[in-house]
């Protein structure tokens, strides 16, 4: 469904991604791993179209997409959840998920998504006049998710999604991907929490520096030595135990 | 016609003085005054009135419109320099407006008369009326301000400037105020406009308040954006320039304005560095601190 | 007395807000101080009178064309004078600005002169007298016009999708984009918008002072930027606050103290704000 082939990507002259390969098929939940500054959240802005690769290509649904803009990219269907969540703080809740469907035409169906997200996170209903930026830390990250969804994306891309949430709203975060899995939607996921996201993932990568050092599959990794040493030590576990 | 070269030689070299103090607000600031011709002003009827109601020697007077000048930078720059980097254009635009309507308004400076037989400096035995000897005196003065700006660049304190114009965070973070940096490059170079506007007025020997106004705070800002934001040698030569070319081309004079503002808009389009800088401003400080601000 | 200079000052404030509008829009979405929106606010008086002294036209249809004019040279300033800077330090498009009003000053100073021209209709306005103060139907009619596109645009903000839009963008323009929205779009449509209401602004006040000048934006230009500072930069509520406050403020200035610095009043209490409360009445947003 997405393939990048050896992407460059530059901020000014910086350069962060030094020819990244990867793919991800319909379907799979594929888990990208890597120390913090490796280039994670860059290889995200490139794939939703915030950062122009330099050179190299990025595939979607047989397209080149790295030369479109963001705002077409979302509309080919790839939604991106961006690290630290970003909600428009000072717009109501309702207002960030009808910017979510920003792109859309279909305003019946936009609608009737509407209805059904706030069914399934009831939260983002109660809190339908309140400025996204009084929610907590762990609905805005319900919000963002949500937004994004109002895309109705076939490819969704989180960014630590998980990250300074308490231990049991991580896991309710991890839910939702496992359930957005189940129906259909395909995910690229960055995390911290290296076991948690490869227990819902199909495959992996892992990045340090700009390339991709190592992939497989979730159970794979979960088993490689240098993961387990550099991203499945300490840190996590205080997070599964309960 | 040697008379008249000089004359040209005169107002050019106070231009000089003018862009290269409006120019360390740009360089060290990072802001604009949009009221440079205000100070001019304010010094040039100080020294006026001290010399026409006291007969105070134009030796003490000078000076005085300096401090004058300077004393009005430092009541608009506290309030203004402490906060957002963007006041500075708005306030001293309106600070502008004010000290025109001040002059015209009162007694004292002849309303929109002005002042008129404003007496020529007096110095044992020279006669400053020789034109010669005025240009002299201006580039004294002149020297005076290049000497103080490359003193104050190559000091401890221009370190401390060049941190906060190109890491005000950081600077910061190291403990530089970056407020009282800002605020005080702001006085000087009001002081400086005062001097200027000091000399000004004994050459002509008349004044009113239509030389003062924002006309001429744009001509300065074209000379310094011509030259080159942050470029001191371009200052100059943004000065010279804009001060010789109107003359060559008097038959257009009624497009001058028209001509400075699109001057400015396409230079900062196509060449941001203009004749001399190094394109510190337009360039390097600017994507550093954009980045900074957004905070991704 | 006091009642008579507040009704005077709404009239103005009401004037002052629709231009403090397109500022604080403008600020909101892109940190820049738009200087040329008092030439803006010209353009558009200018194009009003123009039409009506040439064309046997309708007022209304004049009216509309003068803030159609001035939203089209809103547009052709964003794409000429500011797209192109758009990523450099604030002090350069800062400077463009500068540069574009001065230049749309003296273009109309050779197009049309420096002569005052009175506007070309006549209106029949009645005085009110209400409990002894005396206003004028002009007045009133300036204030509800000006309440009804300041109504127009809070309701466009809230309660549409690219007013949203240009909410969100003027928040984060990177996660905006994310949502695909397109930003220059929407930065286009808040100079569209900010100008369209400054040019409204611009043929109020050409027909309440009789007068049209190039240079007739200047003071209510620094006036406006005071009241959005009043209220507080990037927040349209305190927009509209800050301009009413500072029609009122300024018409007691000159009832009280002297008429003559009537207009430094506003520039007095630019300076208080920022030595006082710099955020503004209502607090800032955006950059
Ligand atoms: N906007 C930017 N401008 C310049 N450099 C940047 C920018 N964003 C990131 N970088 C640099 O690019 C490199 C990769 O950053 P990136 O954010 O992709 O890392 P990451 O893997 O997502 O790290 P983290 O786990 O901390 O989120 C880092 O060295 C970072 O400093
Ligand atoms: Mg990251």
């Amino acid at each position: 469904m997405l393939t990048l082939k050896s992407v460059h990507s530059y901020y000014g002259s910086l350069h962060v991604l030094k020819g990244v390969s990867l793919h991800v098929r319909a379907g799979e939940i594929v888990a990208l791993l890597g120390a913090n500054g490796a280039g994670k959240t860059t290889t995200l802005k490139t794939i939703s179209g915030l950062l122009k690769p330099r050179t190299g290509q990025v595939e979607f649904q047989g397209e080149d997409i790295s030369r479109l803009s963001a705002e077409a990219i979302v509309q080919r269907g790839i939604a991106h959840v961006p690290e630290g969540r970003r909600v428009f703080s000072t717009l109501t809740v309702a207002a960030n998920l009808e910017l979510g469907a920003f792109a859309r035409r279909d305003h019946q169906a936009v609608k009737k998504d509407l209805q059904e997200i706030q069914e399934r996170f009831p939260i983002l209903r109660e809190r339908a006049r309140q400025p996204a930026g009084t929610l907590s830390g762990g609905e805005q990250q319900v919000l963002a998710m949500a937004r994004a969804l109002m895309a109705r994306p076939k490819l969704l891309l989180l960014d630590e999604p998980s990250m300074g949430l308490a231990p049991r709203l991580v896991q309710q975060v991890f839910a939702i991907i496992r359930h957005l899995q189940a129906t259909g939607t395909t995910i690229l996921l960055i995390e911290q929490n290296a076991r948690a996201a490869l227990k819902v993932a199909d495959r992996g990568y892992v990045m340090e520096t700009g390339r991709i050092s190592l992939d497989g599959t979730a159970a794979e990794l979960m088993d490689h030595n240098e993961v387990k040493r550099a991203y499945l030590g300490k840190g996590y576990q205080e997070v599964w135990e309960d | 016609m040697t008379e008249y070269f000089l004359h040209i030689a005169i107002i050019s070299a106070l231009h000089i003085i003018l862009a290269l103090s409006l120019n360390l607000i740009i360089g060290y600031c990072g802001q604009v005054s949009l009221g440079h011709a205000a100070f001019y002003g304010l010094g040039a009827y100080t020294s006026a009135l001290a010399a026409i109601h006291w007969q105070a020697s134009f030796f003490l007077t000078l000076p005085l419109a300096g401090v004058v000048a300077a004393l009005f930078g430092l009541g608009l720059g506290i309030p203004t320099l402490r906060l957002r980097d963007d006041y500075l254009a708005i306030v001293t635009l309106g600070f502008g407006i004010i000290v025109d309507l001040i002059l015209l308004n009162l007694e004292v400076t002849g309303g929109p008369d002005g002042l008129v037989r404003i007496p020529p400096p007096q110095l044992a035995g020279v006669d400053f009326r020789n034109k010669f000897m005025y240009l002299l005196l201006v580039a004294l003065v002149v020297a005076f301000t290049l000497g103080l700006i490359y003193r104050l660049v190559h000091s401890r304190h221009g370190r401390a400037l060049k941190a906060i114009r190109d890491h005000e965070m950081t600077a910061r973070v190291m403990g530089i105020n970056a407020a009282a940096y800002k605020i005080s490059i702001f006085t000087l170079a009001a002081g400086l406009a005062g001097l200027a506007g000091a000399l000004y007025a004994h050459y002509i020997t008349f004044i009113n308040p239509e030389s003062f106004g924002l006309h001429t705070s744009i001509l300065v800002l074209t000379m310094v954006v011509l030259g080159g934001m942050g470029s001191i040698l371009g200052s100059v030569v943004g000065a010279g320039v804009l001060t010789i070319l109107p003359e060559l081309f008097r038959r257009f004079a009624d497009y001058q304005d028209l001509a400075y503002g699109a001057m400015l808009i396409a230079l900062l389009i196509w060449r941001p560095q203009g004749l001399l800088g190094t394109g510190k401003i337009s360039q390097k400080f600017s994507l550093a601190k954009n980045r900074a601000k957004k905070g991704n | 007395m006091l009642l008579q200079q507040i009704l005077n000052g709404l009239t103005a404030g009401s004037v002052y807000a629709l231009i403090a509008l397109g500022y604080t829009m403008i600020y909101g979405i892109l940190g820049l101080i738009n200087f040329a929106q008092g030439e803006i606010y010209m353009a558009g008086a200018f194009a009003t009178v123009l039409l009506l002294s040439a064309y046997k036209v309708n007022f209304f249809v004049a009216f509309l064309f003068g803030m159609g004019v001035a939203a089209v040279l809103g547009l052709i300033l964003e794409r000429l004078a500011f797209r192109p800077l758009r990523g450099s330090h604030p002090l350069v498009p800062l400077i463009s600005a500068i540069g574009a009003s001065i230049f749309l000053q003296s273009l109309a100073l050779l197009l049309f002169g420096p002569a005052d021209r009175a506007f070309p209709l006549q209106f029949e306005f009645a005085a009110l007298d209400i409990a002894g103060v005396t206003v004028s139907t002009l007045q009133v009619a300036i204030f509800v016009t000006a309440l009804f596109f300041m109504a127009l645009l809070v309701v466009f903000v809230k309660y549409t999708k690219f007013g949203k839009a240009i909410m969100a963008t003027a928040l984060d323009q990177d996660t905006a984009r994310l949502m695909g929205i397109n930003v220059d779009r929407m930065i286009a449509l808040t100079f569209l918008i900010g100008s369209a209401l400054s040019g409204a602004a611009g043929i109020m006040m050409a027909i309440y002072y009789n007068t049209t000048y190039p240079r007739m934006g200047l003071l209510p230009g620094l006036k406006a930027f005071s009241a959005a500072v009043l209220g507080g930069v990037g927040n349209i509520p305190g927009a509209i606050v800050g301009g009413l406050l500072l029609g009122v403020a300024e018409n007691l200035g000159a009832g009280y103290l002297s008429s003559g610095y009537k207009d430094a009043v506003a520039f007095a209490i630019l300076i208080i704000v920022l030595l006082v409360r710099p955020k503004g009445l209502l607090g800032g947003r955006g950059h």
